[in-house]
């Protein structure tokens, strides 16, 4: 039993991170990018010819996650720019045929061209006993940087004046921009942030079990189904979420089947959204 | 000139298209009439070929999708994103009410039809009882998709898995033939696009123009918004569950990505988009266009998408209504100057 927690806690943190990316450009900029999985499908590609090519594991890593942050830098600066210009629900809804536009591109160009590549940071060693479970090495490292960076997305949104301007535009921009707060510009910060967020989940995940080029749809759904249980916008529903839906998905599996766990883990997520439309921790509009 | 138009009054993307029904009952017959005429005449052209047939089938198994689809989100902004689940349930249905059950093709395909149309119908209840956006409605139904999907690939006694099955009823009708099958096929997506033609005609016609312009407002004019969100599901899901029963019945089998999300929906969605969302005619235009690109485009396999991609994007960079309300409204402008 404890065993199948620690398990969906360690799969939860994924699913919480994953839609925490996702979450944030859309409390701040009204955007749903559809093409979140294909950044991290990129930036474990860049990791893996980075390796490939001789590069430290460490510095191919660097390379990844510098990988993911030009990727957002690049889609605010190109991709984003037309869908600025509108507001509302249109701005949503052209945000996401956008950006499904640049996920075909991407996915079939690499699956094309690398149809087979994957991605596995393997970490060695003996698995660690934690509450007397046995667990492997690659969950526990993934596990323990997820939470950093939880951590440091944390004390930046409460600590600091740049990470509490981003949050003054998540309530209200007119606001914010009558205190002298460029919204444009925190929508770029936060795009980079996004990337590097999907990169790191895209190597954590990769030291568990392999990223393969395909995995970029199935990637972006999950986020976007953790993001709305977790609530638009709210980092802390995101994490909240993805570990709920972590430990049902974990329970389900081992005790009823593989099958049915997704069907329950999307049950899970539907009621929650028919009971609570603004999700977990999410502001009702 | 009219982007800004239709910015302001922020109709530009949903439901922005075809202010008003041509008024005649006339031209829209001939117009129905004349997309009849210019399809049918296809067979003619490539009827010797059975790849380029089966291509034209699935076509206008598309166009029929784009029309029940665009009744759905196009008239009464419901985003559906379960087009390929709720196709599935006539495909399936209709594949095992006739095969496993023994019930006559004509009666499976209707109870499968119901069962879709129940099924959308009930979605849609539950978005407005919930009063749902577009998005979460997007969510929601896109979560039934891939429960549909799932739940298709775990019933493997049932709907053979992965490999799905192949159907016997019908195997020796008309069906299996490609010529008469296209004309089938054809004939659908005809008295689809009359429903949908007549229903905009009518006061449910009003009805959903006024609830797609101001929901509150069609609301306090006494337009029961919640009721004519569930017919319109009720009816286009009706029309994607048909249409998934006859395109699998004139295939021959059914298999989990003959109505995949990824299969179905986003191609769907990419149709109406070129085409104009709400617009009467965009989803033939836009059904036709993207079977055919998608067809010159086979032989690149994966690196196919990469053009599908970038055209998706130029697309709604430059005409975001759609092509038909585009070049309606240019038109509509060069008239009107050289009066």
């Amino acid at each position: 039993m404890t065993a199948i927690i620690l398990d969906g806690i360690v799969l939860g943190l994924q699913f919480g991170l994953l839609a925490a990316g996702l979450t944030l450009v859309y409390g701040l900029g009204g955007v749903l990018n559809l093409a979140y999985g294909q950044i991290a499908v990129i930036s474990a590609m860049a990791v893996l010819f980075a390796m490939d090519a001789g590069v430290p594991t460490l510095a191919s890593v660097g390379i990844g996650l510098a990988a993911g942050g030009l990727l957002g830098l690049i889609f605010d600066q190109t991709i984003l720019r037309p869908i600025y210009r509108r507001q509302g629900e249109a701005r949503v809804l052209l945000s996401l045929l956008l950006t499904l536009g640049v996920a075909f591109v991407v996915d079939g160009f690499l699956n094309w061209r690398y149809p087979t590549a994957g991605l596995s940071l393997r970490i060695s060693g003996d698995p660690i006993e934690i509450l007397g479970v046995p667990m492997r090495r690659g969950s526990i490292v993934g596990s323990a940087i997820i939470l950093v960076v939880f951590a440091l997305l944390f004390v930046f949104f409460r600590g600091t004046s740049l990470g509490r301007a981003v949050r003054s535009v998540i309530e209200d921009e007119e606001g914010a921009r009558l205190v002298g707060i460029d919204p444009s510009l925190m929508l770029r910060i936060i795009l980079i942030f996004s990337g590097v967020i999907a990169a790191i989940v895209a190597m954590t995940q990769s030291m568990i079990r392999p990223v393969t080029v395909t995995a970029g749809f199935s990637i972006t759904v999950f986020a976007l189904i953790v993001t709305v249980v977790g609530g638009l916008g709210s980092v802390t529903g995101a994490l909240l979420a993805g570990i709920i839906l972590g430990v049902i998905n974990s329970l389900a599996t081992s005790y009823i089947g593989t099958f049915l766990s997704l069907i329950i883990l999307l049950t899970a997520a539907a009621i929650t959204i028919l009971i609570r439309p603004s999700g977990l921790l999410g502001v009702r509009e | 000139m009219t982007e800004k138009f239709a910015e302001a009054t922020g109709t530009s993307l949903v439901g922005g298209a075809e202010s008003h029904p041509s008024r005649s009952m006339l031209a829209f017959a001939g117009q129905v009439l004349a997309v009849g005429a210019l399809l049918g005449l296809v067979p003619l052209w490539l009827g010797d070929s059975r790849v380029l047939m089966t291509v034209s089938i699935l076509g206008l198994a598309f166009a029929s999708y784009v029309i029940g689809f665009n009744l759905i989100f196009g008239s009464t902004g419901q985003l559906f994103l379960c087009v390929g689940a709720l196709a599935g349930i006539g495909g399936y249905g209709a594949a095992i009410f006739a095969d496993t059950m023994g019930f006559p093709i004509v009666v499976s395909i209707l109870l499968a039809t119901l069962a879709s149309s129940l099924t959308g119908g009930l979605l849609s209840w539950i978005a407005v009882r919930r009063s749902l956006g577009v998005i979460f409605t997007g969510i929601v139904t896109l979560i039934f998709a891939l429960a549909f999907e799932n739940l298709v690939l775990g019933l493997g006694s049932l709907t053979g898995g992965e490999n799905g099955f192949l159907i016997e009823s019908g195997g020796d009708s008309f069906l299996r033939s490609r010529v008469p099958a296209f004309y089938l096929m054809l004939a659908l997506v005809l008295v689809f696009l009359v429903v949908h033609g007549l229903l905009r005609r009518s006061h449910v016609g009003w009805a959903f123009r006024a609830l797609r312009d101001d929901e509150v407002a069609a609301e306090l004019a006494g337009v029961n918004v919640a009721r004519y969100r569930v017919y319109a599901a009720l009816a286009g899901a009706a029309m994607l569950g048909m249409t998934g029963a006859a395109y699998a019945l004139t295939q021959g089998r059914v298999s989990p990505t003959t109505y995949g999300f990824a299969e179905v929906d986003v191609v769907v969605i990419v149709m109406l988009a070129f085409g104009g969302i709400g617009s009467l005619f965009g989803p033939i235009l836009g059904a036709v266009t993207f079977t055919a690109i998608n067809e010159f485009l086979v032989d690149f396999g994966h690196l196919r998408l990469v053009p599908y991609g970038a055209l998706v994007i130029a697309l709604f960079l430059w005409i975001p209504r759609g092509v038909i309300p585009t070049v309606g409204g240019w038109v509509g402008r060069w008239r009107s100057r050289s009066r």
